[in-house]
């Protein structure tokens, strides 16, 4: 099994090529932001600026409410995934453990719902919100999400149930458990780990919406999420670059963290739901 | 329920019990509320000239003017084949990055893991902030792309990638591209690690070189994920929304207005709903067809 040295200088040499052009766009966008503004209007660009002009942050941070913006976002990813943590958990232990009427065909369907375009349901769903007055509200979005999250986290949580031996549970209810007791206090513990992959994934999925917040949040300033944010920047009459680069680190930071330090679970998870 | 005793054997073949009903309701209830009645609600819109959806108004008269207006539309049959050809060019090209980015670091070398975390990582990058690097790097002033292809001598003058229709289809690609391989990476990836490492050792002994080796064993155990993730992907271009709408709005000259595009413009843009919603409708019975697709594919799965 050892690698003669050639081999091994040429996958080192590969690697190091190809991770440096996959992710020069994420280096560009850094660049960008660190750049003043008069620097991004001459050619040949810089590649590294002359001086990192570090303070865009805090000047972006002052500019735009993109606290706010990045405060809604979470509020909404954490309504969307509680709402929809709290149904998956109990429908895919249902699924996976028990023998219920229908079952078979609701799974069928939870499986069809994840291909569902957004375009497709954003239609009926504007009329709905309207006619209950939750245009404009959060609220909007937390349940349109929830229509994006339901459908990963029912499956990812069933195939995580489904690698847990039944012995499990029977064993607690030999000792005088109920169902229910056993699923709180044998089952979730256990697969707390496909809980954890599970919520993280429904978070990037609410976190990385636009379509959604596009329609439901556009005249509500105070509710806009960061993407939502973003693309306005974007749409001014003139770009400025710097800035708009600045303020898109900020939006990706979060996911970006979760994915550098929490990778294995996120894709874990993500191989897992997809397989389904 | 306190202190009572359930005699519930989950090992028994026919495992029927009122919790498992119990369980499901609220999921049934929310699906039913926010997925299902809503997609009734876009059927019977679809057969309804609707301006803006209002539901607290009597419906309109039943009439299949929208569909009869659809296929007659030169706009419909451009958008699906742009979606086409953005489906075939945007698949191909995820799945060769992706499968090439997951054999190579699927190699062993010291600090593989910080590769592997590397080379999928614009999967974490949300789509809108993609589209905010691109639409920069394309700028057609002052964009890297520009600058690069004027110094190799590519080009003589700069391209204006946002008003020229095939550029514009090049930024899009190339977006989705990017966002789109780092999946592929991390399902190849997966499905690598699944091989025994006992079938590649037994094959050296019988003396199969590399190649060989890439061919029949990789290539039929990798088959099935990435048979899989090829659906995926197409379902994910098909569906998408955000990074066309934010890059291009479908333009120029609607060059890149695919099927989701299209939907949401004349939702939102002009206002004709019943006629979005046939769209709507046309695009979901693809996407059924699609999911059957896949189903019969991985059943095994299931």
């Amino acid at each position: 099994m050892r690698q003669s040295p050639l081999a091994r200088l040429f996958i080192y040499a590969s690697v190091i090529l190809t991770c440096a052009v996959l992710l020069f766009p994420i280096y560009w966008l850094v660049v960008t932001a660190l750049s003043q503004p008069d620097q991004l209007r001459q050619l040949p660009p810089k590649f590294w600026p002359d001086e990192p002009r570090w303070s865009v942050f805090g000047k972006i941070l002052e500019e735009r409410p993109i606290l706010l913006w990045l405060g809604n976002s979470a509020l909404a990813a954490l309504g969307a995934v509680t709402i929809s943590m709290v149904v998956s958990v109990l429908a895919g232990y249902s699924l996976s453990r028990f023998r219920v009427r229908g079952g078979q065909s609701l799974g069928l369907f939870i499986l069809t719902a994840k291909m569902l375009p957004a375009t497709l349901l954003v239609i009926p769903l504007f009329g709905i919100f309207r006619m209950t007055g939750l245009i404009g509200s959060l609220w909007s979005i937390i349940l349109a999400h929830a229509t994006l999250i339901i459908p990963f986290t029912t499956w990812m949580l069933k195939g995580y149930f489904d690698t847990i031996p039944r012995e499990l549970e029977q064993a607690a209810m030999v000792d005088g458990c109920s169902p229910w007791g056993a699923l709180v206090r044998v089952i979730l513990p256990v697969s707390a780990p496909g809980l954890a992959a599970t919520a993280l994934y429904g978070f990037v999925l609410s976190w990385s919406d636009y379509a959604y917040a596009r329609t439901f949040l556009t005249n509500a300033q105070g509710n806009w999420t960061a993407n939502l944010g973003i693309t306005t920047m974007k749409g001014e009459y003139i770009s400025n670059w710097a800035d708009i680069s600045a303020a898109a680190i900020l939006v990706a930071l979060p996911i970006l963290a979760i994915y550098l330090f929490l990778e294995r679970y996120l894709v874990g998870g993500l191989t897992a739901g997809s397989e389904k | 329920m306190a202190g009572g005793r359930f005699s519930l054997d989950l090992a028994r073949p026919s495992r029927q019990h009122w919790l498992g009903y119990i369980l499901l309701a609220p999921a049934v209830l929310l699906i039913a509320a926010i997925i299902i009645y809503p997609l009734f609600v876009s059927v019977d819109l679809s057969f309804q000239n609707v301006g803006i959806a209002r539901l607290d108004q009597p419906r309109r008269p039943f009439t299949t003017a929208n569909y009869e207006r659809l296929f007659t539309s030169p706009d419909f049959w451009n958008a699906c084949w742009v979606t086409l050809k953005l489906i075939v060019i945007v698949t191909s090209a995820c799945c060769l990055l992706g499968l090439g980015t997951a054999l190579l670091v699927n190699n062993r070398f010291k600090g593989r893991s910080l590769a592997r975390l590397f080379v999928a990582m614009p999967w974490a990058v949300p789509e809108v902030i993609a589209v905010v690097i691109f639409a920069w790097i394309f700028d057609s002033s002052f964009g890297l792309m520009n600058w690069i292809f004027l110094s190799l001598g590519f080009i003589d003058k700069t391209i204006n990638w946002f008003s020229d229709p095939t550029a514009a289809f090049a930024v899009v690609a190339t977006t989705m591209v990017w966002k789109g391989y780092p999946f592929v990476s991390i399902m190849c990836l997966a499905g690598l690690q699944s091989i025994p490492d006992d079938y590649y050792a037994a094959a050296r002994v019988d003396g199969a070189n590399a190649w060989q080796r890439l061919i029949h064993i990789t290539r039929p155990n990798l088959r099935p994920v990435l048979g899989v993730t090829t659906i995926l992907v197409m379902l994910w271009i098909f569906r998408d929304f955000s990074i066309i709408y934010v890059l291009t709005g479908g333009g120029p000259l609607k060059a890149t207005q695919t099927l989701s595009i299209m939907t949401y413009e004349q939702a939102f843009g002009f206002f004709r709903m019943g006629y979005a919603s046939a769209i709507g409708v046309v695009t979901l019975i693809i996407c059924v067809i699609a999911a059957k697709l896949m189903m019969s594919r991985a059943p095994e799965n299931l």
